[in-house]
Formats: C-alpha cells, sequence, structure tokens
C-alpha cells in the first residue's frame, strides 16, 4: 500500500491509497464526492465485523443524495470515514477533488459535516460556537459575524440567545451543527440523520435551507432512515445493507417498478415479512 | 416488597464488584476497613482515657452525619437507588417504596463500614457497662438518622442533582469541603498544642448539644442517674429521625409526581466579541485561547481544579513547612500549573471532532497546542509569583525568593511540555456529564489516566532538577546561583516546551481519529 502522507509527519497508521487518487480524480471529474474500495472491520478474528465491504459510490455534483439502509448497514461508519472522523482499513475518499487521508486540508474545507452522536463544545452559545468555528478556519471575524448572524436568523435559533448549546434540544442542536457546517460555504455537505429526532417545525426549516443550497450548486449527502423524506427531497440515492451498495442512482432509476421507494428499499435490503407472526397473547389478558 | 430491594441492591453492589478494575475495588475497600476498624479500635482505647470518650464519639457521631448528608450532592449517581426518579414508574405505595430504599440504603460497603465504626463508639460510650444496650440503640439510631437524612437531603435535590446546574454545584460543594479541610489542617498546623486541645475540647463541648453529640452522651447520663439531663438529649438526639423520615417522604412524593424544571443555564453567555483569527500558529493560538479563557470561568470542570490549584499554592507551603524554606513548597502548585494543559484533547469528549474538522495543518495544529498552554502558563504565572511574594512576607524568605522562583518555574514550564506531549500520546476520556466532583476518568480507562496523571508529574520533577540542582547551590554556596536556576527553568523549559508543541501537533494530525475515539468514551460515562 501506497502511503499518501503529507511530507514530514511522523510514521503513524498507513493512510489508504487505492486505487491512485489522481487518476481516480480524473475517472470521476464532475463528481463532489468518490468513494473506491472503502473498508471498515470491527473487532479481531474470528469475532471480527465487517462494518464497511469494500464499496465504491460517486456522488454527481450539485444533487441532493440520500444514504439509506437499515440499522447497522453501515451509514455512520461510511460517513465517518468520508469525514476523516474514522480511519477505514482500504479505499480512498476523494471529495470536491481531494483525497481525505492524503491531503485533509483540502478536503476538509471542502466540506461541512454534520455527525450523529457525537458532541458540541457545550458551555458555548450558539453564536460563540460559530464565532470560534468560523475563526479558527481562518475566516475574518466580521465575515463569521455577518453569516453567523443570517444562519442564526434563518435557522430560527435567534431566540435562544445566549443560551449555552448544553441546553438546547435536539432540533437546536441539529440546526447549530448544520449552521456550523455551512458556516464556511463548503461545495460539499455530509450529513448524517440530520432530522432525526427533530421536531416538525425544525425539519422544515432544515429541508428548506437543504433545498436552497442545492439550488445553488451545493452537494448535499445525507443518511436517513426515512424514505418518504428521501423519495421527497433527492435527486440520487443509495441503498445500504450490511455494509454493502446494493443499489444506488438517479432515484426513479433505483425505484424501478416498485409503488414508492420504500417498497423498492424493503425489496433490496430483503426485510419483507419482518414483524409477522407469533404475539398471539398480545392484548388479550391485563397480566 | 423490602427483600426485593435489598436483593436488587446487593445485585448492583456485587456487579460493580464483578466489573472494572477488581484489583483497584478490593484496595480501596481494604482501605475503607481499616480505616473503619482504626477509627472504631481508637474509640475503643479511647475509654481508658477519663474525659475523652463522649466528646470523642460526639463529634465523631457529628462528622459522621454531616458526611452522609453532602456526599450526595459530591457524588449523586454514584449509587444508583439514591435517585428516586429510577422507581418512578413502578406501581409501588409510597411507604412500600420508602421502606424498600431505605433497606437499599443499608447495604453497601459504606453502612457496613460505618456499623464498624459505631460498633467502637457504642463500646467508648457505654459507661458504666451495664448501660451497653442503650448504647447500642443510640448506635442503631445513629445509622438510621445518617441514612434517612441523607436520603431526604438527596430526593429533595435529585431533580436538580439530575441537571447540569445541578451538577455544577456539587462540584462547588466538593471545593468548599476540600477547602474547608484545607483551613481546619492550616489551623492545626499554626497553633501550639495547648491552643489545639483547648480549642477541640471547646468544639466538642459544643457538639455534644446537637443531636448526634445527645446520642453520645445519652447512655453515661442513664447510667449517672442525670435523668432530666437524660430525657433532654433522648428528645434532641432521637427527634431528627422521625423528622427525617417525614422530609424523605415529602420528598419523595414531590419528586415522583412534579417534573423537574431546572434546565436554566448556570453561567451566562452571550455573542462572541473575540476577533482574533486562526490560519497561522500564532493566530490560531489565540482564538484557541480565548476559548479555553472563557470556560475556565463558565465550566466548572475545568474551573474547578484552578480553584483547588490557587488554595493548595497558597496554603500547602505553610502547612508541610515552618521556615524560610517553606519558599520551595510553591514549586509544588507550579507543577499543578503544568498540569492544566494535559489531556488537552479529552477534555471535550466527542466534541473533539469540531477540531479534527478545523484543525487539519501543522500552523494550525501547533496553534491549538499554544493556546491551551498560553491558558495555563498565564494565569500560573500569576498565582505563583503572588504565592511567593505571601512566603517572602510571612516567612521573610526575600533571600530564598529567585532559586525558588526558577525551581516554580522549571516545574511548570517542565509540567506544561510533559502535560502538551502525553495529551497526544496517552489521551484518556474525560466524564462529560459529571454526576461526582472526583469522577475524573471513565470505567476501563481509569488505569491510562492514573499512568498519564503520575507521568506528568514525574516528568515536570525530572525537568526541574537543573533547576534544582542550581537553587541547592544558591542556599549553600554563593546567591548568584538563583540566576542561574532562573535561566535554567528558562532554556530547559522553553526547549522542552517547544519540543512538546511540535510533536503533540504532529502526532494530533496523524492519530487524529484515534484519540476522538479513545476521548468520545467521556460521552457515554
Amino acid at each position: 500500500m501506497d502511503d499518501a502522507r503529507p511530507s514530514g509527519l511522523p510514521s503513524g497508521p498507513p493512510v489508504p491509497a487505492y486505487p491512485d487518487g489522481s487518476q481516480l480524480g480524473r475517472q470521476h471529474a464532475g463528481s463532489a464526492l468518490v468513494i473506491s474500495g472503502l473498508r471498515k472491520v470491527f473487532g479481531a478474528p474470528p469475532r471480527e465485523k465487517v462494518a464497511v465491504d469494500s464499496i465504491d459510490l460517486a456522488v454527481p455534483a450539485g444533487s441532493f443524495f440520500g444514504l439509506v439502509g437499515p440499522n447497522g448497514a453501515g451509514k455512520t461508519t461510511t460517513l465517518s470515514m468520508v469525514t476523516g472522523l474514522l480511519r477505514p482499513d482500504a479505499g480512498r475518499v476523494l471529495v470536491a477533488g481531494h483525497d481525505v487521508w492524503a491531503d485533509p486540508v483540502g478536503a476538509k474545507a471542502r466540506m461541512g459535516v454534520l455527525p450523529d452522536g457525537l458532541r458540541l463544545f457545550e458551555r458555548l452559545s450558539g453564536p460563540e460556537l460559530l464565532s470560534y468555528l468560523g475563526r479558527l478556519r481562518g475566516m475574518p471575524a466580521d465575515v463569521v459575524r455577518q453569516r453567523s448572524d443570517e444562519l442564526i436568523q434563518v435557522l430560527d435559533l435567534a431566540e435562544a440567545g445566549g443560551r449555552l448549546v448544553a441546553d438546547y434540544s435536539t432540533g437546536m442542536r441539529k440546526k447549530i451543527t448544520l449552521a456550523a457546517a455551512m458556516l464556511h460555504s463548503p461545495p460539499v455537505l455530509l450529513l448524517d440523520e440530520p432530522l432525526e429526532a427533530v421536531d416538525p417545525v425544525s425539519a422544515r426549516i432544515i429541508r428548506s435551507v437543504l433545498s436552497r443550497y442545492t439550488r445553488a450548486g451545493g452537494t448535499v449527502i445525507f443518511s436517513s432512515h426515512v424514505m418518504a423524506l428521501v423519495q421527497e427531497l433527492c435527486s440520487h440515492v443509495a441503498v445500504m445493507a450490511q455494509g454493502r451498495i446494493v443499489a444506488a442512482g438517479p432515484i426513479d432509476e433505483v425505484r424501478g417498478s416498485a409503488a414508492s421507494l420504500d417498497d423498492a428499499f424493503m425489496d433490496l435490503v430483503g426485510a419483507g415479512e419482518v414483524g409477522e407472526g407469533g404475539l398471539s397473547w398480545l392484548g388479550s389478558s391485563p397480566a | 416488597m423490602v427483600g426485593v430491594f435489598a436483593s436488587l441492591k446487593w445485585r448492583l453492589v456485587r456487579t460493580r464488584l464483578a466489573t472494572g478494575n477488581r484489583a483497584a475495588t478490593v484496595a480501596g475497600l481494604l482501605v475503607l476497613f481499616v480505616l473503619a476498624i482504626g477509627v472504631a479500635g481508637l474509640l475503643v482505647w479511647s475509654r481508658s482515657a477519663e474525659g475523652v470518650p463522649l466528646p470523642l464519639v460526639a463529634t465523631v457521631f457529628t462528622l459522621q452525619l454531616v458526611a452522609w448528608v453532602l456526599t450526595p450532592l459530591v457524588a449523586f449517581g454514584v449509587d444508583e437507588t439514591v435517585d428516586p426518579s429510577r422507581f418512578a414508574l413502578l406501581p409501588l405505595r409510597l411507604p412500600t417504596l420508602q421502606r424498600g430504599l431505605l433497606a437499599t440504603a443499608l447495604i453497601g460497603y459504606l453502612p457496613v463500614a460505618n456499623a464498624v465504626l459505631l460498633l467502637g463508639a457504642v463500646l467508648a460510650i457505654a459507661q458504666p457497662w451495664w448501660v451497653l444496650p442503650i448504647a447500642v440503640v443510640c448506635g442503631v439510631v445513629q445509622l438510621l438518622t445518617c441514612v434517612v437524612l441523607s436520603r431526604a437531603a438527596a430526593t429533595s435535590m435529585s431533580s436538580l442533582m439530575s441537571s447540569r446546574r445541578g451538577r455544577d454545584l456539587g462540584m462547588l460543594v466538593g471545593f468548599l469541603i476540600f477547602a474547608l479541610y484545607m483551613g481546619l489542617t492550616l489551623l492545626l498546623n499554626t497553633g501550639n498544642e495547648n491552643a489545639i486541645g483547648t480549642g477541640t475540647q471547646r468544639l466538642a463541648d459544643v457538639l455534644t448539644w446537637g443531636p448526634p453529640g445527645n446520642l453520645a452522651v445519652l447512655p453515661a447520663l442513664i447510667g449517672e442517674g442525670d435523668w432530666g439531663r437524660a430525657a433532654l438529649a433522648l428528645v434532641i438526639g432521637v427527634a431528627p429521625l422521625p423528622l427525617a423520615w417525614w422530609w424523605w417522604r415529602r420528598a419523595l412524593r414531590k419528586s415522583l409526581t412534579t417534573i423537574g424544571s431546572t434546565t436554566a443555564s448556570s453561567a451566562p453567555a452571550g455573542s462572541s466579541t473575540d476577533s482574533a483569527v486562526g490560519g497561522s500558529t500564532a493566530g490560531t493560538m489565540r482564538v484557541v485561547a480565548g476559548r479555553d479563557r472563557l470556560l475556565l470561568w463558565r465550566d466548572p470542570m475545568r474551573r474547578m481544579p484552578w480553584l483547588l490549584l490557587i488554595l493548595l499554592t497558597f496554603l500547602y507551603p505553610f502547612i508541610v513547612a515552618r521556615g524560610p524554606e517553606g519558599v520551595f513548597w510553591v514549586a509544588f502548585g507550579a507543577i499543578l500549573v503544568g498540569t492544566q494543559a494535559g489531556n488537552q484533547y479529552g477534555m471535550d469528549g466527542s466534541g473533539l471532532w469540531l477540531h479534527l474538522m478545523t484543525i487539519t495543518d501543522r500552523a494550525r495544529a501547533r496553534g491549538e497546542v499554544l493556546g491551551h498552554v498560553i491558558v495555563a502558563i498565564i494565569p500560573g504565572v500569576v498565582v505563583i509569583a503572588a504565592s511567593l511574594v505571601l512566603q517572602g512576607i510571612v516567612r521573610d524568605a526575600w533571600h530564598l525568593l529567585l532559586p525558588a522562583a526558577g525551581v516554580s518555574l522549571a516545574a511548570m514550564l517542565g509540567g506544561c511540555a510533559a502535560s502538551s506531549s502525553l495529551s497526544a500520546r496517552i489521551p484518556y476520556a474525560v466524564p462529560q456529564s459529571r454526576k461526582s466532583v472526583f469522577a475524573s476518568s471513565v470505567a476501563g480507562q481509569k488505569g491510562v489516566s492514573a499512568r498519564a496523571t503520575f507521568a506528568v508529574l514525574g516528568l515536570s520533577i525530572l525537568l526541574a532538577v537543573p533547576s534544582g540542582v542550581a537553587a541547592f547551590l544558591a542556599v549553600q554556596v554563593a546567591d548568584w546561583w538563583g540566576w542561574v536556576s532562573v535561566l535554567l527553568a528558562l532554556v530547559v523549559g522553553g526547549v522542552s516546551l517547544v519540543w512538546a508543541v511540535r510533536a503533540t501537533a504532529d502526532r494530533f494530525l496523524v492519530r487524529g481519529p484515534e484519540i476522538l475515539a479513545v476521548v468520545a468514551a467521556g460521552d457515554r460515562a
């Protein structure tokens, strides 16, 4: 394996380098995200669990891309490796043409991330968090302030004022994380379950902001369990099951002849008759 | 139903022993029981000294009661059965629940250790021996009062202690207890022996009039046939038990039927006015230092170590040394300053991902480490300098100030270098929702955090050795060695700090995802 680490850094875990990054970029010119041979295994033999099994994927620039799959399919693991938060065992990831693991400076400047289940800097207020992250990225303080004010207004967080992030509701946390992801105006947004456990009002605001972002040329890649939402928002979709991509492409193509994306999904992941049979005792007696 | 609760608690106790570091748990329990048996033995032995056992037991009873009431405030959640909300959905009548909870409170290592201690106390206060049964009853009432009052206080505070605001309060209580302990230790170390004896006797005399004190003297009063005073002692000593029982029941009813409303912030926040911009090493350092400075006061997890550090830096030299040479003990505070730059990547738990996304090049990574270090060094220098001056004034140690400053500076810079370096080499998770002021590491990583802490202390001392040698020569040979001590501190500390910043930044860039995986465990604690 060829180590594509930037020069001068000490030795560490090998940077995945298959296939050659520049060649991959040329092959997929016009893609916002390219994944090739990405693999992650947790645990040691004989109890290892293949979370992501050498997947390939290309996401067209400007698309609204949904990554769907049942729990444990490998969506979060994939997005964690794509965003540089989890080291893959093999494979390569290009975001806007930049290798996430060999050129993290270029790649991370071009992506905005909303992970699922990770904390924020809890003892800062929303405006303080945005100001800190924007200035850390090297953005001038007045630009950060102006964008932060607009994002807070549009995402309906103005009422939170000086409340600490620790005191935010789930919906507010998703919205402030989305604001942080968009602050530096990246061409690609990677969102892990952005609408999970979010109230309907916040969900509508997030959907509206994301739609505006893709209309302006940005690419949104998000994971979700909610098929209706994916069908409504996305232009493209990839279905994951047991660590593999079982279908990917424009949404109409993936749905095929099925009545809905939900039906197509059930068929693809093989979950037809789940929930049937048994439980004859249910409701028959109080104890 | 009491049996069900008792078996639940017994299972919890056994599970805690079976999981985690069993050797450390067993060692801790051994220490606990040796202490309890030691105190019990001391109390029994005090029978032979006239006039000593009753004031002594009165003091021990009072301290025991105070400890029981304060412990849940400092370590709420350590015992799962303290929080009544865990039982809110069970279809139980309140009296049944209360009796069951009392059973759970009486089962465990601490109640047994307390019982051992009380056994010694009972033998001490049974004067003459025929009042032993009365003394036993007094011991039982004392234990029940401790448990019931403790649970009543914890239940009253449960909604608050389940919130972030309450946990902040718990940390403050923990600090106040430590400050009180330090103050008492200082007092005992500064007076002459007679003054201490008189003061302790007076305090004990006052305490015998409190409820625990009255329980301690009741058997002796009956033995002497002082029936009037004995009746008064009976009322004062026993009355808190039914009152606490009633308070507990009231608090239980309230906590099970109302929803906590303490969601407000415990600290003011607002919009940022900081204008530093990252990108370069210096710019990133200013941005990171700005956040750390803000959190130093706002976040109790960061504030509390500083308050303890300030207390120790000022008081410790007075406790451990009596002459002008005490000024060198300021270096102990300087090592603690160095530790404030420790575990830089673990403090925010999985929040570290925000830095992984934004700090991607060497300049920013070095700026981040420097930012954390600067926020330890600047206030640290002020605290150390003030403590040195205080020693100079009080102990007339002006002639030792320069070598002491050299050793302290070396210890502080060396501590910062060691802490920074180990932040990336031995990162460990910090509990992000602390239920106890004492919980500074998570299950499964206690060994790692202990290793990192001892390594920081060891390296700090090692890096201060050159300055220390020069300081020794300044005291023994010639004053100008004091300047050499300061110079060596700047050179050795400075070089090691520069090396540490560079190495730590590089390691963070290479091992960031692995560090995140380790520190994210703090979220689940």
